[in-house]
């Protein structure tokens, strides 16, 4: 547009339509494969048990796997830009206690706004720490994970904070078009994190800083603040679904979340964001939470013994990566 | 060491002006009190050895890289160390020697990173405007990329070149600095290259050419540069040098 010759170029059209085809299940590959697992385990649970397909337990479904696809959404941002965060699961240890704690004092909406503020903060001091203390986010929340839950145990003492308030209950418990609170708050999460993912040029920013942060930061854009700010949004994010575990339980646990991080980057891995960062999908992660909650309602209902959950839920993760980096990416021709 | 001062007495303000630029990796000691003078539209040839300093002093005039001393005013505007962003403020564009692409972002994403066109208000990017765009950009510069949806990091290692080019000349720049643009080009797309830098340098861009082929130099540009060991070695006009001069030069002679 701004040099002297402006002679049209010969168009290269070198078959277009394949080339489409191949770049779209190349972008989405992740999504393509963690959809096709979980519609194949949909449908064995559904002929194997009587009661996986009836609407009160797929309801059910859709409420457990709230918190995890709601911190995956946070997760996702997180991963893609090359970071990890593993002190989500306590931090939703401490907002669920703090919620508690606060709800005690007779304001319940102070209490929701302090535990947000409160998880957004300890996501921001991860932030930055990694991001302008140079020190790795794995480090830094790995320290966080175990500075945040015993903080947790201790403003508590180890024991639950009994939670009566009116106005807390119901975003467990209340009911919307037949389906529960939690549920809407996901659907929320998912779609406003992909808008912001795929839409925004903080979204772009983020995969950019995943792939090639020195070409970022050369094209002018604080990469830092992106680095801080995704961390932010995972402690946001962990401080609400420490909120909503709270309120189904009526009290708050500071034992609450112990092992979330593993299931929140579990979902994400499954959904075909890349550990290395630059490739990311959020609606990939939100069907990697289900599929995880999907395996553990389905083998309850099968009655077999519960130990196996997890078992099988590491053998599907094994599963949807072999088909996402062996058999998709093949498929559409990429190098990863 | 001593440097041959050809100054343009035509050009009262230089469009960029280096003074004193020091640089130390560690024990390296990379440059040691360069200054370069660009005038609007002149094409300069910055050569020297491997490891001479060629591309951190120009990262240096984009912002990629701070000096330890120095001061780099563009039309006469000390620049504040602020980085990239203030370089690219002030018109000037770099094509990088490692080209510093995002391989997992398509190619419109890449020619627009860091200056997206999105709505005022939903913040919503304008991909169908950003591809339309670019597409034209491309194919006015001749580059044959059939589709801006691709991803760079499945173009070919010349089509990737052509990305990072048509990254920096698009938005019009004052200053255009060339880091090996040509490394991975066929005979005709460096051609091209070469006359693309005439045109801009036509039109009033200034435009810093480093580039081992040393004969392209000859074709574009208005004065050599030499860098030895850290300093600024020799200043040689094309129209009184030739190539085993200018080697000479490179040698530190
Ligand atoms: N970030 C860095 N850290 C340490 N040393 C560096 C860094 N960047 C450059 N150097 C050193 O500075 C010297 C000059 O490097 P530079 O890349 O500017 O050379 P060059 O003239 O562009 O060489 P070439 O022709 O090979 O591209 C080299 O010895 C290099 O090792
Ligand atoms: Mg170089």
């Amino acid at each position: 547009m701004t040099t002297s010759t402006t002679a049209p170029a010969p168009a290269a059209s070198r078959n277009r339509s394949t080339g489409a085809l191949s770049a779209f299940v190349g972008k989405h590959f992740g999504v393509i494969s963690i959809s096709v697992v979980l519609i194949v385990l949909f449908a064995f649970f559904s002929v194997q048990t009587e009661n996986f397909l009836s609407a009160d337990n797929l309801v059910n479904v859709a409420r457990q796997v709230a918190p995890t696809v709601i911190v995956a959404m946070a997760m996702t941002f997180v991963i893609t830009t090359g970071q990890i965060d593993l002190s989500v699961g306590s931090v939703v240890g401490l907002s669920a206690a703090a919620l508690g704690l606060w709800a005690a004092t007779g304001n319940p909406v102070l209490a929701l706004l302090l535990t947000v503020a409160l998880g957004l903060v300890i996501g921001l001091v991860n932030g930055a720490l990694a991001a302008y203390g140079l020190l790795q986010s794995f480090i830094v929340t790995l320290a966080a994970l175990t500075a945040v839950r015993g903080i947790a145990l201790l403003v508590t003492g180890g024991y639950s904070e009994p939670i009566d308030s009116t106005l807390i209950r119901p975003l467990a418990h209340g009911k919307l078009l037949g389906l529960y609170t939690p549920t809407w708050i996901a659907i929320a999460f998912v779609l406003l994190a992909w808008y912001v993912f795929s839409q925004t040029k903080f979204g772009r920013y983020v995969t950019a800083v995943g792939s090639n942060a020195e070409s970022l930061r050369r094209s002018g854009v604080d990469i830092r603040r992106i680095q801080m700010a995704v961390l932010g949004l995972a402690g946001g994010a962990a401080a609400v679904a420490g909120i909503l575990t709270a309120a189904r339980l009526s009290s708050g646990s500071p034992n609450s979340g112990t092992m979330f991080e593993l299931e929140v980057i579990t979902a994400v891995v499954l959904g075909g964001t890349s550990l290395m960062g630059g490739r990311g999908s959020v609606i990939g992660s939100a069907i990697g939470a289900v599929t995880l909650g999907v395996i553990s309602n389905g083998l309850v209902q099968l009655r077999v013994d519960v130990y196996w959950v997890p078992i099988v839920q590491g053998l599907i993760l094994v599963v949807a990566i072999l088909l996402n980096t062996k058999l998709f990416s093949r498929i559409a021709r990429t190098r990863k | 060491m001593p440097t041959t001062a050809t100054e343009r007495p035509s050009h009262a303000q230089p469009r960029v002006e280096m003074a004193d630029i020091r640089k130390r990796y560690g024990v390296l000691d990379v440059l040691r009190g360069v200054n370069l003078r660009v005038a609007p539209g002149e094409v300069i040839g910055l050569v020297g050895d491997n490891g001479a300093g060629k591309s951190t002093l120009m990262k240096m005039l984009a912002g990629a890289v701070t000096p330890d001393s120095g001061k780099i005013l563009v039309d006469g505007v000390e620049l504040t160390g602020a980085g990239p962003r203030e370089a690219r403020a002030h018109g000037i564009e770099m094509v990088y020697q490692d080209l510093a692409l995002c391989n997992d972002l398509d190619v419109a994403a890449n020619l627009f990173l860091g200056r997206e066109i999105h709505h005022r208000w939903t913040r919503r990017l304008d991909h169908k405007r950003m591809h339309a765009e670019a597409a034209q950009d491309l194919s006015t510069l001749h580059i044959r990329i059939s589709d801006t949806y691709q991803e760079v990091g499945n173009l070919s290692g010349g089509q990737r070149q052509a990305v990072a080019i048509a990254r920096a000349v698009t938005f019009d720049p004052k200053v255009l600095v060339l880091d090996e643009p040509t490394a991975a080009l066929a005979a005709k797309e460096v051609e091209m290259v070469l006359q693309l830098i005439r045109d801009v340098s036509a039109r009033g861009v200034s435009v810093v050419l480093i580039t081992h082929r040393l004969q392209d130099l000859f074709e574009v540009c208005d004065r050599f540069v030499v860098l030895y060991e850290g300093v600024l070695h020799r200043e040689l006009q094309p129209s009184e040098t030739d190539l085993s001069e200018l080697v000479t030069a490179m040698m530190g002679k």
